[in-house]
């Protein structure tokens, strides 16, 4: 078999995967090196599902001796089976890299043998990478549940992320759909990376995925398991991915489309958790388990608690701003070292980067609401925040059959 | 008349000149370089004046090295205001001090931040969008056509990551190139120097498919969206995007 027929098979299983990103890396190549990691993050394309691309990312092999329900590479499946050598992508990730299509390798792989013997097949492909061909670009690794503590420092010490996926939310879905899978496996592998991380061991950190709607939990359970490995494990980063149908089982759930409105609300949520200061259950209660589908999280959060509206500009503090749906990090920021130099009013905000077609409604500027005061009422704000955003929706897809003519 | 004073088109004898404005206490109608043509109704100037370092230091200090970064960003876009916009901000300056770039309530200002930002934007997407391909004598070349004069900031860019090649950016707009030698990197016209680029290595053909074929198959069909791909991959930047380049 050829490369670009392994290619074809190994960049096909691998890209359920949601992680991309870059970020979070300085690492720099040796003098006769090539490549460095930006701290930044940089994409290079985009695929046509609208996802960044800046890694190879392409498993090891597909061969797999787990038989997880929701996995194309499942052993059941009766799918072609693939393996690198180690030359190979070295010589694949060095040429992309070269010509600026990437920023550097993500490397997954299916279970042969046994985790000990993939994560060494892993460990001698990426430190061939790393020491005979002296690449100083980003890469990204998944750890093999179930593999030894010392092939875990091994690897980690040669890469700039490593991640373990928890799967599903619950050690339950997990013993229904991946019964060759533990949770404890995988948070072992969490702890442990936690307690290692320096500057040299795993320098951007380590991450994870769930699968969203292949099992029965609610986004309460989701988020819930989501704040407590942000906290438990100083996680990067929880991708959470839609579920996609690949196989057949009568334990899977049959969708016509995968899940991604909720997708994006666990996205928006998951965001206001790590940057906003909200809690969890600031967002989602027992008696209120799903987030809306019509409001984005942090206006559902300003429209159950409007008492605590709306906000005054020139007064309120850095976490009030973070709580104004249309005010973001960087302009929270904004408006305090401004306010510190003037009074700021209505006009200066937009120049501020506020989305005033959603902040309007929640603040207000020396004391003045932008219309009459007695409009601040929940039933006005509702419909003209859904109304904004349909408005929105519509012309944007006007705008798009404009552009592809 | 309306006056428009005219610099030599770098930065320094832009700043030369707002300093010489401002110490004469000269409000001018227009700062433009000496390309302008100038309408009916407009005088031009030219003020002779030296190019010094003092100028440059002493507005370093005023203002901080960072907001004067800022401004380096500002002088590389193509916004046509861009002389007057500086010249408002550093007058500014000189009153606000460090604090200017917190004067938001300011239109200069405000219009600053706005237009560094979008310069600083574009440079950091051509740092994932440029695509080089390999020639015959294993150079690297590529070519861009961005709106802001970025080719300083990616050339600098990519002599770190790749430090061990030799290389050339050509902006087509401009008509201007970056060669790399594996040292350093020199900005040139394109007419001082003669590069065939049809002639392409051996294994080139091969990794270019390769990597067409590995961006048809990343994407998840069942999650196809054009829209969220446009807003990030604008249509403008599609032509010199190999794998996208054949779709437009």
């Amino acid at each position: 078999m050829n490369v670009k027929e392994k290619l074809s098979i190994l960049a096909d299983a691998a890209k359920y995967d949601a992680s991309c990103s870059s970020s979070g890396s300085n690492r720099n190549s040796n003098s006769y090196g090539i490549g460095n990691a930006c701290s930044f993050g940089i994409c290079h394309s985009f695929s046509s599902d609208g996802r960044c691309i800046s890694l190879l990312k392409i498993l090891m092999t597909n061969s797999c001796i787990y038989d997880c329900k929701y996995c194309l590479n499942r052993k059941s499946n009766n799918i072609k089976r693939a393996i690198f050598t180690p030359e190979e992508i070295c010589e694949v990730t060095i040429n992309f890299y070269r010509r600026n299509y990437i920023e550097g390798l993500f490397l997954s792989s299916g279970i042969v043998r046994s985790p000990d013997y993939t994560m060494e097949l892993m460990i001698r492909t990426i430190s061939m990478l790393r020491n005979k061909y002296h690449f100083g670009g980003y890469i990204h690794a998944k750890a093999i549940p179930g593999a030894s503590k010392k092939l875990l420092k091994d690897l980690g010490n040669l890469v700039d992320r490593l991640s373990a996926n928890i799967e599903l939310p619950t050690e339950n879905s997990l013993k229904l759909l991946a019964p060759n899978k533990n949770q404890s496996e995988v948070s072992e592998i969490m702890h442990y990376v936690k307690d290692n991380q320096s500057r040299k061991y795993v320098p951007a950190g380590q991450s994870t995925q769930m699968i969203i709607g292949a099992s029965k939990e609610s986004d309460l359970d989701i988020m819930q398991k989501s704040e407590n490995m942000y906290s438990n494990y100083k996680l990067k980063r929880v991708f959470y991915s839609a579920y996609i149908p690949v196989n057949k089982d009568s334990l899977l759930p049959s969708l016509e489309k995968p899940p991604l409105v909720r997708e994006n609300r666990l996205y928006q949520a998951d965001w206001l958790i790590r940057y906003y200061n909200f809690k969890v259950n600031d967002l989602l209660s027992e008696d209120n388990p799903f987030f809306n589908i019509l409001i984005d999280p942090k206006a559902d959060y300003a429209l159950r608690h409007l008492d605590e509206f709306p906000k005054e500009i020139n007064k309120c503090s850095y976490y009030d701003l973070l709580k104004v749906p249309g005010i973001g990090v960087v302009t929270a920021k904004r408006i305090i070292s401004s306010r510190r130099n003037f009074n700021i009013k209505f006009d200066d905000l937009k120049r501020m980067g506020v989305v005033i077609k959603r902040a309007k409604y929640f603040i207000t500027c020396d004391g003045k609401y932008f219309i009459g005061n007695e409009f601040f009422k929940k039933d006005f704000i509702v419909s003209n925040l859904v109304l904004e955003d349909k408005l929105y929706e519509t012309k944007n897809v006007e705008q798009l059959s404009l552009f592809s003519e | 008349m309306n006056k428009i004073y005219i610099y030599n088109g770098d930065f320094v004898s832009l700043l030369s000149l707002i300093h010489y404005l401002i110490s004469n206490n000269i409000r001018p109608y227009n700062i433009q370089n000496n390309e302008y043509f100038p309408n009916l109704l407009e005088e031009i100037i030219l003020v002779n004046l030296d190019n010094n370092e003092e100028v440059i230091k002493k507005i370093i200090s005023i203002i901080g090295r960072e907001i004067f970064k800022t401004l380096y960003y500002v002088f590389l876009s193509a916004d046509e205001k861009k002389e007057i916009i500086i010249f408002y901000f550093i007058l500014n300056g000189f009153k606000y001090r460090k604090s200017v770039i917190y004067r938001r309530d300011l239109k200069c200002v405000c219009e600053t931040l706005k237009i560094s930002e979008y310069v600083k934007h574009e440079i950091h997407k051509f740092k994932g969008f440029l695509r080089f391909k390999e020639l015959e004598n294993k150079v690297l070349y590529a070519e861009i056509e961005p709106i802001n004069d970025v080719l300083f900031f990616l050339s600098s860019h990519f002599s770190k990551r790749l430090k061990n090649e030799y290389w050339i950016i050509k902006d087509v707009k401009r008509g201007i190139l970056s060669i790399y030698n594996k040292k350093k990197f020199i900005i040139i016209n394109e007419d001082d120097f003669l590069i065939s680029t049809d002639k392409l290595s051996n294994e080139e053909e091969q990794i270019q498919e390769l990597w067409k074929l590995f961006y048809k198959i990343i994407g998840i069909s069942a999650r196809k969206n054009d829209r969220c791909r446009i807003n990030f991959m604008p249509k403008r930047y599609w032509k010199y995007i190999l794998e996208v380049s054949d779709e437009r």
